[in-house]
């Protein structure tokens, strides 16, 4: 008889198949493509085995490209988790306009990422830009700065735009997570400090520990991976200032039409992304993948 | 095969010989543009259609940034592309990669010669590939050195001549409250950025590359590496306010705190529209500044794609189409320049009376005339757009002092070099 426990696998194939095609396809061509010579402008696609590899890692931008990858994705994660965190604990709290503050957090999720990298290109705009209007304004500056154009400004600003639009999901999710939280165990934890601190630290954040490490993963990827907001506010530069290794595909791809290097570049960015999947989940050990 | 077949057969190749023409008349050719000025290429295209019952045109279209992108995942996709416009430093990569094709295979006799004879020399060039002409001018254009008349006399400065009197002219302006006297198109994604780097070093008379095609602005004597070292010092001398796009540069010239750019004529055309810029009026076309002001000039245009042209009903209606927008009588070619202050290819347009009135509000047609007769069109090859996607950072390092003139031009070259190397040897 054909029942769930018998035959699991044939009932999840309907489910499976689909998302394995749409998945593995492209993923075996991405595969097939870099190891091969797969230029436009160049007839045919030979076989070139590493050769691809060999040639994006020592290229004069990888490395650097590699470095900003890196610290983008140092600088992003983290922020972007401590600063969904504390809203969400933020917003539990009874307050007036409690539900337009929702609203106004919730916005940077609906906006498309190519919206909210020329919103923020405006708001560091040396003429009109909100930023240089408020530091005139109050005097930290006596004149524009264009943020766009100077190399580590252009950085930190780009890295602002990304936490911005990845800070919504961070507190929806932590939201959930502590609505979870039993009643009883906070009524307790009230009792028994009167610190928020305390509370927070040996009875809130064990609760919400497991959707941290999650977050932490997420953005890690989504900062790792980050790619329109770059091409939009930067185009990489000034120079390779802005050049992360996600923007590094697409340039080989489509500006250099070499779709070989480009797709060596996307592998090394799955390894390194999985990478960092194993070293947070082993850093931050917590109780989401083991048995309760 | 008995004689009822044969009748039978016989009856067929005569029904499909008679059908041609009505096939013909029901085509429909995918049309791909940048999304610049939509509604008039809507209207264009209703007129055709008016004209050319049966033939039905499908528009679609994609920002300039990533125009690019589009047009070659489409040509390897084999997405149904047939007319589409082209660029000057696309069209060898793309004619040697097969996926444009010359006019002259879908064209009537001696039709695309005659029409060539009417076209600015520059222009010809960006459009010819091979010695086969593959498109015809959208429009074209030159870069061009704008500045604001009213502010330079308000402060007394003479409308500078050479680069040297540009620096001079900005740190006078700086000097006196101005903030950045010079705007920028900085923008290292989009080729542009390395157009108007090539047309500011064509004002002081410099070639990039020597007759065989080898790259020479890495010598220091080399006016394109001077200039480098220009556009250096004016960013250290906080002179020059970067801009993304030149639709920014209009807002932000027309806010008076600026003197100095160097962009397309029609944005020109743009700051000095009275019905929406609050200083329209105030901004003129000066040559290029440098010993010989000259510019670099250029064509955008109609191309058609090889899978349209070898299927002869798709290739017929896009030489229509092609024919109708850019041919003569070059009503297409006029209404862009009178509505919009797009520059044309076509010659006769220069003595057109609508066009002259027209232009006359916001533009000096002398030096205007002047510009174009001394404009050069660049060098582009094969690997021209590869090569710049590689050199536009490496400038736009330089510029801002993150690298030096000497590595970013001895890297540009190198690279240059050997592109040529291999693809000579491909």
């Amino acid at each position: 008889m054909w029942t769930l426990k018998r035959y699991p696998f044939v009932w999840l194939l309907p489910a499976l198949l689909p998302v394995a095609l749409v998945t593995l396809y492209p993923v075996g061509h991405a595969l097939w493509t870099s190891l091969h010579s797969v230029m436009l402008l160049f007839p045919g696609e030979p076989f070139v085995g590493l050769e691809n590899y060999t040639r994006v890692v020592t290229s004069n931008y990888f490395a650097v490209a590699l470095r900003n990858s890196a610290t983008f994705t140092a600088l992003a994660a983290p922020a972007v988790v401590a600063i969904g965190v504390s809203l969400a604990l933020f917003l539990r709290r009874r307050f007036f306009g409690r539900t337009m503050v929702r609203s106004i957090v919730l916005l940077p999720w609906v906006l498309p990422g190519a919206i909210s990298a020329v919103l923020w290109t405006w708001v560091f705009h040396p003429s009109f830009g909100l930023l240089n209007w408020v530091l005139l304004e109050i005097g930290i500056l006596d004149r524009s700065v264009s943020f766009l154009a100077s190399p580590w400004l252009a950085f930190i600003s780009v890295l602002v735009a990304h936490v911005w639009t990845q800070i919504p999901f961070a507190v929806v999710l932590t939201m959930a997570s502590l609505a979870a939280i039993h009643p009883e165990t906070m009524e307790a934890a009230r009792l028994d400090s009167r610190s928020s601190w305390k509370r927070f630290r040996f009875v809130i954040f064990p609760e919400i520990k497991p959707m941290v490490v999650v977050l932490l993963i997420y953005n890690a990827l989504m900062a790792f991976t980050s790619y329109d907001l770059v091409y939009a506010m930067t185009g990489g530069g000034p120079g390779t200032a802005t050049t992360l290794l996600a923007f590094q595909i697409w340039r080989e791809s489509f500006s250099m039409y070499d779709f070989g290097a480009g797709a060596a570049v996307a592998f090394i960015v799955v390894v390194i992304s999985a990478l960092l999947i194993i070293a947070i989940t082993r850093a931050l050990p917590s109780d989401l993948f083991g048995d309760r | 095969m008995n004689i009822k077949m044969m009748a039978a057969a016989a009856v067929v190749g005569v029904m499909a010989a008679s059908m041609p023409a009505a096939q013909a008349e029901d085509v429909t050719l995918e049309f791909v543009v940048w999304n610049y000025s939509l509604d008039t290429i809507q209207d264009n295209i209703k007129k055709f259609e008016e004209l050319n019952p049966g033939i039905k045109v499908n528009l679609t279209d994609y920002t300039w940034p990533d125009y690019q992108d589009s047009l070659v995942l489409r040509f390897r996709g084999g997405t149904q592309t047939d007319v589409i416009y082209g660029g000057q430093d696309w069209l060898p990569a793309w004619a040697a990669a097969g996926w444009v094709a010359p006019l002259s295979s879908i064209a009537p006799e001696g039709k695309v010669d005659a029409l060539a004879g009417d076209i600015a020399g520059f222009a010809l060039s960006d459009v010819t590939y091979d010695e086969e002409v593959y498109g015809l001018p959208y429009y074209a254009d030159t870069i061009s050195f704008i500045y604001n008349a009213k502010v330079l006399e308000e402060n007394g400065v003479e409308v500078p001549k050479t680069w040297a009197e540009v620096m001079a002219a900005s740190e006078q302006l700086q000097a006196g409250g101005m903030d950045r006297p010079i705007v920028y198109e900085y923008n290292q994604e989009l080729p542009n950025f390395f157009d108007a780097f090539v047309a500011q070093a064509y004002g002081r008379g410099g070639a990039l590359f020597d007759d065989e095609g080898r790259a020479i602005f890495d010598d220091p004597s080399n006016p394109a590496y001077q200039h480098l070292e220009w556009l250096q010092e004016a960013f250290k001398k906080d002179l020059v306010q970067p801009e993304p796009h030149e639709s920014n540069i209009i807002t932000t010239m027309n806010t008076g705190q600026h003197a100095f750019t160097v962009v397309y004529n029609y944005v020109l055309a743009a700051m000095n529209n009275a019905g929406e810029q609050p200083l329209a009026g105030d901004f003129a076309l000066a040559r290029m500044p440098g010993d010989t002001n000259s510019t670099l000039g250029f064509a955008k245009f109609y191309a058609v794609t090889a899978t349209a042209a070898a299927d002869p009903v798709t290739a017929e209606a896009a030489w229509k189409f092609v024919d109708f927008m850019a041919g003569s009588p070059y009503a297409v070619a006029k209404r862009w320049a009178v509505e919009k202050g797009l520059g044309f290819g076509q010659l006769p347009l220069l003595s057109d009376q609508d066009v002259i009135d027209a232009w006359n509000d916001w533009i000096d047609m002398g030096t205007l005339a002047a510009q174009v007769e001394s404009a050069k069109a660049g060098t582009w090859t094969e690997w021209t757009a590869v090569w710049s996607a590689y050199f536009r950072p490496l400038l736009a390092q330089a510029m801002v002092g993150e690298a030096s003139v000497d590595e970013v031009m001895s890297a540009g070259a190198e690279r240059w070099n050997m592109l040529r190397e291999q693809f000579a040897n491909r």
